[in-house]
């Protein structure tokens, strides 16, 4: 089954590549930090030309542009919309890696998606516990090179977590 | 030499998680932090599985040779791959061939196992596959091996063997021991005649009820069982149709040469001896044999058939060399009869006395191959004018008593054969 000659996991991969960016606005807009119309229309520009060149330059100007409009926005406290952004952020980030493995005509193979899938699970559970963290720092006074800390201390939890529960999959062995 | 290099992913990964964590700490705003969190993860994770090691890629066939319609699996090694996690395979389009999967591009865990792919000639002659292009990716995607390209592996396609049968003996059997009821008396099971007896003759023989009838020893006679020499003189001066591979359309030279497979084979079966000889393209001739190796040969040969695009003058050349064709043989031309060189030859041969059999293989449907600039109602009243052409040189052939048959698989030849076989018995006045 193809849609317009491409697999339908392929055109699965590439809508959720569209969609990853487009929902860290919309999360933004239910902030009430709504982007400007140029800032959208921007997003869903570089967002489409992602979907179809998924390795291309587009996805890290894209990922970006959305990160800065929340970087620039006046926000009030740390709103919990902002993990919803993180997971649309991700999922696009993760469709482009999986839709990148091979030419558009590919179908996409099932223990490899799932493998992401887990793996996509396994990193975004970082962010809630870096929003708790910050949402119980807020207003507090900051000690000198609190944030370097904080971010030295996830990166290495990450790679352990990651290299402890993100390896492949075994596949069963028969007999 | 191919490189690991950094993916595209990991690039991304890490420029959006350091723009998002330089700006939360320059900024002091969090947000950025939250929102690149896992991005910073799968960034950190890319580069924590950096490949030591460089692999190396080469593809292999199961089968190089085999029928058309036939599969086999073309197979990748990977040496140093202890890296790699993901394999990616991508097989060009090649003319014929088809893959599975389809458009021949896979991509799969290499703990499952290095992915495969089943590749299937649709068409016989030599097939090239398309050039392959394998990327190895490792651990969560940071660094990629290739794309490295793989030339395009080779294999000789035979024809599909086809079924065809065919009751009919042929005409004139000059050989040693076969199947075929000979003109000469022999040692065979055909009844021939009663005669007297006489010296040589074996005493199981002999005729005892007509011999206690006339009172002299009479025995009965039977013809001898020979094998039959076949000439398959097949034209390969050009392609006319469109093929559409094994299980498609089929050209003019899909016709001829899968018809000259089957009838080789069944007379391999029958221990007949067979030759062939190419008219147009390679202009390739093997000699007379039997037996299975013989017909393998024979069938490489075939497949080895492109249709040549030889000057009028070369080709008529070409079709003066002589058959060397003997007393006893049977021709068969296997010809969509639109060169009036291979007419030439079917009328030399039949006038010679040697059974002619002409296969019309040009399809139904067949259209002549036309640049673009061709005006197409001057080309389709040309196209009409060759067919009438074609008509009467075939009529032509049929007065000089050499049949044409169109090519129908099994029982094409039986009519035609036995009529040649009965007109074989008859005496003739040969041109030497």
């Amino acid at each position: 089954m193809s849609v317009l000659g491409w697999p339908v996991s392929q055109v699965v991969a590439r809508v959720l590549i569209l969609l990853g960016p487009v929902v860290g606005l919309v999360a933004a807009v239910v902030a009430d930090v709504p982007p400007p119309g140029w800032v959208a229309a921007l997003v869903v520009a570089l967002a489409i030309g992602w979907a179809f060149m998924p390795e291309s330059l587009l996805g890290t100007l894209c990922l970006a542009l959305v990160l800065a409009w929340w970087g620039v926005a006046d926000l009030v406290g740390l709103p919990a919309e902002a993990l919803v952004a993180a997971l649309g952020l991700l999922v696009a980030h993760v469709a482009g890696i999986v839709a990148g493995y091979g030419p558009p005509e590919m179908a996409l193979d099932g223990p490899t998606a799932r493998l992401w899938l887990t793996r996509g699970a396994l990193v975004f559970a970082a962010a809630p516990v870096v929003w708790l963290f910050a949402v119980a720092l807020n207003d507090q006074p900051e000690p000198p090179g609190v944030w370097i800390a904080a971010m030295v201390a996830v990166v290495v939890g990450a790679v352990v977590a990651a290299a402890a529960f993100g390896l492949p999959e075994e596949p069963a062995r028969e007999g | 030499m191919t490189q690991w290099r950094a993916t595209a992913g990991l690039s991304r990964a890490l420029i959006v998680a350091g723009s998002g964590v330089g700006g939360a700490v320059l900024l002091g705003e969090p947000v950025g932090l939250v929102l690149v969190t896992p991005l910073l993860f799968c960034g950190a994770m890319g580069l924590a599985a950096r490949p030591t090691r460089t692999p190396a890629a080469t593809s292999d066939l199961d089968h190089v040779s085999l029928h058309e319609g036939q599969g086999t699996t073309s197979r990748l090694q990977l040496t140093d791959a202890e890296d790699v996690e993901q394999v990616t395979r991508a097989v060009a389009e090649a003319a014929y061939v088809a893959t599975r999967p389809a458009e021949g591009r896979i991509s799969r865990l290499l703990a499952h196992g290095v992915p495969d792919l089943e590749i299937s000639p649709r068409r016989w002659g030599r097939r090239v596959l398309g050039q392959e292009r394998v990327a190895l990716t490792t651990r969560w995607a940071g660094y990629r091996w290739g794309p490295a390209t793989l030339p395009g592996l080779q294999m000789q396609v035979l024809p599909a063997p086809s079924a065809y049968t065919s009751r009919a003996e042929t005409p004139q059997p000059k050989g040693l021991v076969g199947a075929h009821r000979s003109a000469r008396p022999g040692s065979g099971t055909e009844f021939a005649g009663i005669r007297e007896f006489q010296p040589g003759d074996r005493l199981r023989r002999i005729n005892w009820r007509i011999s206690s009838r006339t009172r002299r020893l009479h025995a009965t006679t039977t013809r001898a069982e020979e094998d039959a020499g076949i000439l398959l003189v097949i034209d390969a001066v050009a392609d006319h149709g469109r093929s559409g591979g094994v299980d498609g359309a089929a050209s003019s030279l899909d016709l001829t040469v899968r018809a000259a497979a089957a009838m080789a084979e069944h007379a391999v079966r029958r221990g007949d001896r067979i030759a062939l000889r190419v008219i147009g393209g390679s202009g390739r001739q093997l000699r007379f044999g039997s037996g299975w190796v013989h017909l393998r040969r024979l069938l490489l040969a075939l497949s080895a058939i492109q249709s040549g695009s030889e000057g009028h003058r070369a080709l008529a050349t070409h079709a003066r060399v002589p058959l060397r064709a003997t007393e006893g043989t049977t021709v068969v031309l296997l010809t969509p009869m639109l060169t009036e060189a291979i007419a030439t030859v079917a009328a030399s041969t039949a006038r010679r006395g040697l059974p002619t059999l002409v296969i019309d293989t040009l399809p139904a449907n067949a259209e002549p191959a036309l640049p673009d600039d061709t005006d197409p109602e001057l080309a389709d009243l040309a196209w009409r004018m060759r067919k009438i052409e074609r008509e009467q040189v075939l009529a032509g052939l049929s007065g000089l008593g050499c049949p044409v048959v169109a090519w129908r698989g099994p029982g094409t030849l039986d009519e035609v054969l036995h009529r040649l076989a009965r007109r074989a018995q008859l005496p003739q006045v040969r041109l030497r």
